[in-house]
């Protein structure tokens, strides 16, 4: 027993000292990582004996079966040192063949599963008669999804948690490299490839292709998540509690995302991998008392994240010419891109709860919550490009303004900041002994005191020809207190259109000049009463207004009118238990207005022009007037709810729940106009004997989201003549957005319908013999989506390609099926050995990735500019089969 | 912000933080006068005014119970180390007081003579979780009264098993969370089988890593204040707040996203670029109707907006941005 508690402790300690230390398998109100295991988890309990000795079946009291539990040592048989430490446990170790190294991604999704020697689980338990306590547990050991836990302590005095964590997250097993360096900070173009492409775009489109044929720069991109924490809870008496926690989680990896270059839609996006190396550090400690009337809680918890990979810099295959904004360097030049990946932020909450029962007024009760937080980054800001000596016609560049360098900035580092605030209070009282009253009310806020971003190079300035500026000719413009020149350099200042005044003398009101920030507020006040209509019957009725205010949004103003009425009745014929419940949800709003940027717009500076002829279209234009944004729009939604259990017999269960969910958005004529979904579940559970146990379950669901859209025409332009009359200065943004205008084309009208169909069916059985348990669990899903469009020929699609483009896009379709078959037989009292058969596979079609893998260079012909150069193949279809044969060895 | 809103906002948080401070000390100090523990056992209310007999008494006759139960935390707490006179009633802490239950424990009219966490055994809900909540109130615990579960007037043993250790945590009556929860959230379960999907089929996560199943003061029973919050606990990198950023993903990330699981890639409500049309009708090619023509092979030129990562391919961080020319998310 000695070596085993040593070996017990050495593990622990090899655990807390990889880590540096760890945190909770959290309480169910704090924290996540609140479970262990991985995908055979499940599996290797599944084969375990039920213990012979339990009773009977019992059912909770909504009726449902109480699982029959599992066999444990037995009192007299538990073995003890001679310390006085009662311990048990277990190992399963074994070998596993057939597919298990298969590759696919949608099979690694997020577990790692391998040919070879295995050790799938361990635990042990150790327990003293004055308290003490020592848990292990873990599995998978050395593999991407292992898991390592910890607890020891005194029963109701203290306990440490300890706990790592691996889950690896694989994006695509099909990604076609065409640098080196993936994971890391820069991407060098490899062998074959030239920075900045030829003077060939055959040429270049020639080589990118040989490279991504290569099948040695064929590879997957994944990340793996590891988690690692500590959690001390202390029971300082039967009334107070205490915690503190800390837990540490990596992530390390890449993963495909798209770069673009160019402007006006982009030239060339091309797919690249973005290195992941993040570290998030989680701290938390509370404390909690609960006695008599009153509760509280008080917690404080902070969370550092820190991207130890702050920006991407990548070699581009492609000669992208800039187009229009710069008149140096030229093409050629542009070699490299550099993306400003996420900041490092933290974050900080401190929150108070409390509750007390108010026994003399009315037996009610009373909580209330106070939390305020802080969301701060400051991370340093990047220059707009890479590319040293940019020139464009119409700017001057002052010393220390080029645009490579951060003197082209307003300001140096970003200054974000979001603080967070929260209240909570609800009164409930019970009038008579069958009527409970609640009145909840809740103010939150998410106030972003961030610094307003003004892009403006300081050091720039307009020159004397540009006849379109107004004023002093050899100053940049002011706006904001700032002076410069207005506008962003774009997609490493390859792009045109980011500068105002960049690209042409003739201004255009469509250049952002500044960020937007974004706070709201939220309040939600309203009554809820339970009426207790028998013993076992509940009638429920609420109703709530939720008003939420935003800054900066198309409406000011929300809320929310939510209606619910719900009935519980456990006491139906056959121990049927019925839940249901509607609702009724109205939202509404103040008006609703399409351009609420404009004052980060060019458009602020430069006025509209008003000259007959003019086209006004980048002022006049922000979005479809008639379009609501269904986050904002007016919305009448309704939810029913229906769950019945009942014990068919008292060894069966049945399960029926229905979910119908539809919103209507009835003030967007374009936009989201409707949405819904619905499902439909059936449980069944049959346990026969101790020996026996059927299960089976189905579920289908299908949502359906409709929407409606204008696909853009002409121009607005002062004078002319429309059906909705003739434009001016005054009138047109108004006609200029509205459908029926010259720019929203009535004949342009689209809508397309999205419908998803999902089925979801699983059966399974465990049969134990006289020494034998067998158990098999099989489960197939098949999902489908239908996208469907209607347009008018002529209109958002022409005739030519109307033949192709049909009335839908393909369908999407996943068709999933999963086989796990366990059979598990004791070679000896301590040994015993358990054989593992899993058929899984997955067919996938997404239009998306359609002949994409084998040509991921898309372009209109050999020598044209790429439209997308698609390296990572998207998903595919796999099919494992795989056996193991373990061995479970008790201590 | 606007300034007015501010103020109104402070004003109503100091109101509300004020009250409640006042309250709970007011509270805890007349409490402390009331000097009269929670846990204290209350023979007379229960159990028809039964007496307790003593865990011993129970085990004579429930030994298969006993063998199970032995292996709880339960027991330990109960029986190695029991923090008040309540908690040293083992058994009879939960059940009540025993001895009525004794004059005849085998007929089912005697039922009422000890509190039973079966449906056979017929105990009133209310009276069953608030034997549970002598020791459970407060800490997570807090809101249960006001919580979805508590309103479907559901009993903590609809998802605890307090005589088996079923699962490696917290007494669930199945052997993780999430097969506990899916036993009557079936349509969870079913959108966790969907192609795209949060790691819990997988083991690597469980409802409780965003849900309070006791109660919150956020919706959908949300440990976090807030949607984003509660994501932002795992996916801290989309905290920000960015230099540039996407107005809708600031305000609720299930704008786009559907948590449970999605027939789309990145747990997307609707395919792309259809997902960014239906609020993006702005000039330019977002009121462009892309088609199936506009795939490889579709008949048409092929179209980056329709293809691969579609809209993304172009503004890849639509999450938001840091960089200073970031405003359309494309660096």
């Amino acid at each position: 027993m000695k070596t085993i508690f040593r070996l017990s402790l050495a593990t622990l300690t090899a655990i807390v000292a990889s880590r540096v230390a760890a945190s909770p398998f959290a309480t169910s109100g704090a924290g996540v990582g609140t479970t262990l295991g991985n995908k055979e988890t499940a599996s290797t309990n599944a084969a375990r004996s039920s213990d012979p000795d339990w009773l009977a079946i019992k059912h909770t009291p909504t009726g449902q079966m109480f699982k029959w539990p599992l066999v444990v040592p037995k009192l007299a048989n538990i073995a003890r040192d001679a310390a006085g430490w009662e311990y048990s446990g277990q190992v399963e170790v074994g070998y596993v063949g057939g597919d298990a190294d298969e590759r696919n991604a949608q099979y690694r999704m997020y577990q790692d599963f391998d040919q070879g020697a295995y050790l799938n689980n361990f635990d042990l338990t150790m327990k003293k008669a004055d308290g003490s306590f020592l848990g292990l547990s873990g599995g998978a050991a050395g593999r991407r999804d292992q898991y390592y836990g910890a607890n020891f302590g005194h029963a109701n005095s203290w306990t440490v948690k300890l706990y790592f964590s691996e889950t690896p997250h694989v994006f695509t097993d099909s990604y076609k490299t065409l640098w080196s360096g993936l994971g890391t900070e820069t991407l060098v173009l490899l062998p074959g490839l030239t920075p900045g492409g030829t003077a060939s775009t055959a040429a270049d489109n020639a080589a990118v292709a040989a490279t991504a044929a290569n099948p040695a720069n064929r590879t997957s991109l994944s990340l793996t998540r590891k988690r690692s924490g500590a959690r001390l809870d202390l029971t300082l008496s039967a009334s107070w509690k205490a915690f503190a926690s800390y837990a540490l989680e990596m992530r390390q990896g890449a993963r495909p995302i798209s770069a673009v270059w160019g402007n006006n839609g982009g030239t060339a996006p091309i797919e690249i991998a973005e290195p992941i190396d993040y570290d998030t550090r989680d701290i938390s400690a509370g404390l909690s008392y609960a006695a008599g009337l009153n509760a509280f809680n008080l917690r404080w918890s902070a969370s550092i994240f820190d991207n130890n990979i702050s920006t991407l810099t990548f070699q581009e295959p492609y000669r992208i010419a800039p187009q229009g904004f710069t008149t140096t360097p030229a093409a050629g030049a542009y070699t490299v891109g550099r993306f400003d990946l996420a900041p490092s932020n933290t974050s900080q909450n401190v929150r108070a709860e409390f509750s007390r029962k108010l026994p003399e007024f009315f037996n009610g009760a009373i909580t209330a919550v106070v939390a305020a937080g802080t969301w701060r980054q400051d991370d340093n800001l990047i220059p707009y490009t890479t590319v040293a000596g940019i020139t464009s016609a119409n700017v001057t560049i002052l010393p220390g303004g080029d645009w490579s360098t951060v003197g082209s900035l307003s300001r140096p580092t970003a200054k974000g900041k979001i603080d967070t605030r929260t209240a909570d209070l609800t009164l409930s009282l019970n009038p008579s002994p069958t009527l409970n009253v609640k009145m909840k009310s809740r103010y939150q806020e998410s106030d972003n005191n961030s610094d307003p971003y003004y892009a403006v190079n300081p050091n720039a300035v307009y020159v004397d020809a540009d006849a379109g500026t107004a004023g002093n000719q050899t100053r940049g413009l002011t706006y904001a207190g700032l002076t410069g020149v207005w506008g962003r350099p774009l997609n490493d200042a390859t792009g045109s259109g980011g500068v105002l005044y960049g690209a042409a003398a003739t201004p255009t009101g469509s250049v952002v000049i500044s960020n937007k920030i974004y706070s709201s507020k939220q309040y939600r006040l309203g009554p809820t009463a339970d009426y207790q209509l028998s013993k076992t019957s509940n009638l429920t009725g609420s109703y709530e207004r939720e008003t939420i205010e935003r800054t900066n949004r198309e409406r000011t103003k929300t809320w929310d009118d939510r209606f619910k009425l719900g009935y519980v009745n456990r006491d139906l014929p056959r121990n049927t238990t019925l839940r249901t419940s509607y609702e009724y949800g109205q939202r509404r709003g103040s008006r609703y207005v399409t351009a609420y940027y404009e004052d980060a717009m060019s458009a602020a500076i430069i006025p509209m022009p008003t000259t007959a002829g003019a086209n006004v279209t980048s002022w006049a234009v922000r979005n479809n007037g008639a379009l609501r944004n269904y986050q904002l729009a007016d919305r009448n939604q309704q939810i029913v709810n229906v769950r019945l259990d009942t014990m068919v017999r008292p060894n069966l269960d049945a399960g029926l729940s229905l979910q119908f969910r539809e919103s209507r958005y009835p003030g967007a004529d374009y936009g989201r106009g409707k949405d819904s979904q619905d499902s439909v579940n059936l449980d069944l559970s049959y346990q026969p004997s101790a020996k026996q146990n059927i299960y089976a379950f189905y579920s289908y669901q299908e949502g359906r989201v409709r929407q409606t859209s204008i696909q853009q025409a002409n121009n607005v332009t002062i004078g002319a003549t429309t059906p909705l009359g003739v434009i001016t200065p005054e009138n047109a943004a108004t006609i200029g957005s509205a459908p029926g205008g010259p720019f929203y084309l009535l004949n342009n009208y689209w809508s397309a319908k999205s419908k998803d169909r999902n089925h979801v069916a699983g059966v399974g059985f465990k049969q134990e013999f006289s020494k034998a348990t067998f158990n098999v669990d099989y489960s197939y899903t098949l999902g489908r989506t239908r996208l469907a469009y209607q347009y008018n020929t002529g209109g958002a699609i022409n005739a030519a390609n109307a033949v192709f483009a049909g009335d839908r896009m393909p369908d999407m379709a996943v068709d999933a099926s999963y086989l796990d078959a366990s059979l598990r037989f004791p070679l000896t009292p301590r040994l015993s050995a358990r054989l593992v058969y899993r058929n899984q596979w997955e067919r996938i079609r997404d239009w998306h990735y359609r002949n994409l893998d084998g040509s991921p260079v898309v372009a209109a012909n050999p020598a044209a500019a790429p439209t997308l150069v698609a390296l990572d193949g998207g998903p595919m279809d796999y099919r494992v089969s795989w056996y193991g044969v373990m061995l479970q060895i008790k201590l | 912000m606007n300034s007015r809103f501010s103020v109104i906002g402070l004003r109503l948080g100091i109101a509300i933080g004020a009250l409640a401070t006042i309250t709970m000390f007011s509270g805890i100090a007349a409490n402390s006068r009331a000097a009269a523990p929670a846990t204290q056992p209350k023979p007379a209310a229960l159990n028809g005014g039964a007496t307790y007999v003593g865990e011993a008494v129970c085990i004579a006759c429930h030994a298969p119970q006993n063998q199970q139960f032995t292996h709880t935390v339960h027991a330990d707490v109960f029986r190695k180390n029991p923090k008040d006179e309540l908690q040293q009633k083992s058994c009879e802490a939960c059940h009540g007081p025993g001895s009525n239950h004794l004059k005849n424990p085998a007929d089912p009219t005697n039922r009422p003579s000890l509190i039973g966490f079966t449906k056979e055994w017929g105990t009133p809900v209310a009276t069953q979780n608030n034997q549970c909540l002598q020791c459970h109130s407060g800490g997570t615990h807090m809101f249960w009264d006001s919580s979805l579960h508590a309103r479907n007037q559901l009993a903590c043993s609809d998802c605890h098993n307090p005589m088996a250790k079923v699962s490696d945590t917290g007494l669930l009556k199945k052997q993780s969370i999430n097969d506990t929860c899916y036993t009557c959230h079936q349509q969870q379960r079913a959108e966790f089988a969907k192609r795209s999907h949060m790691p819990l089929p997988e083991g690597k996560m469980s409802c409780v890593d965003c849900h309070n199943p006791h109660g919150s003061t956020a919706k959908a029973a949300m440990k976090a204040d807030s949607v984003n919050e509660t994501c932002y606990s795992c996916h801290a990198e989309k905290r920000g707040p960015f230099l540039w950023e996407h107005a809708p993903v600031r305000d609720n990330c299930t704008t786009c996203h559907s948590p449970h699981g999605s027939n789309h890639d990145k747990l997307l409500t609707v395919a792309r670029p259809f997902q960014c049309q239906q609020c993006h009708d702005n000039t330019n090619h977002q009121t462009n109707l892309f088609n199936a023509g506009q795939l490889v092979g579709g008949g048409a030129a092929p179209n980056s907006r329709a293809i691969g990562r579609s809209c993304q391919n172009c503004h890849s961080q639509i999450h938001g941005s840091n960089h200073p020319a970031g405003s359309r998310f494309q660096r």
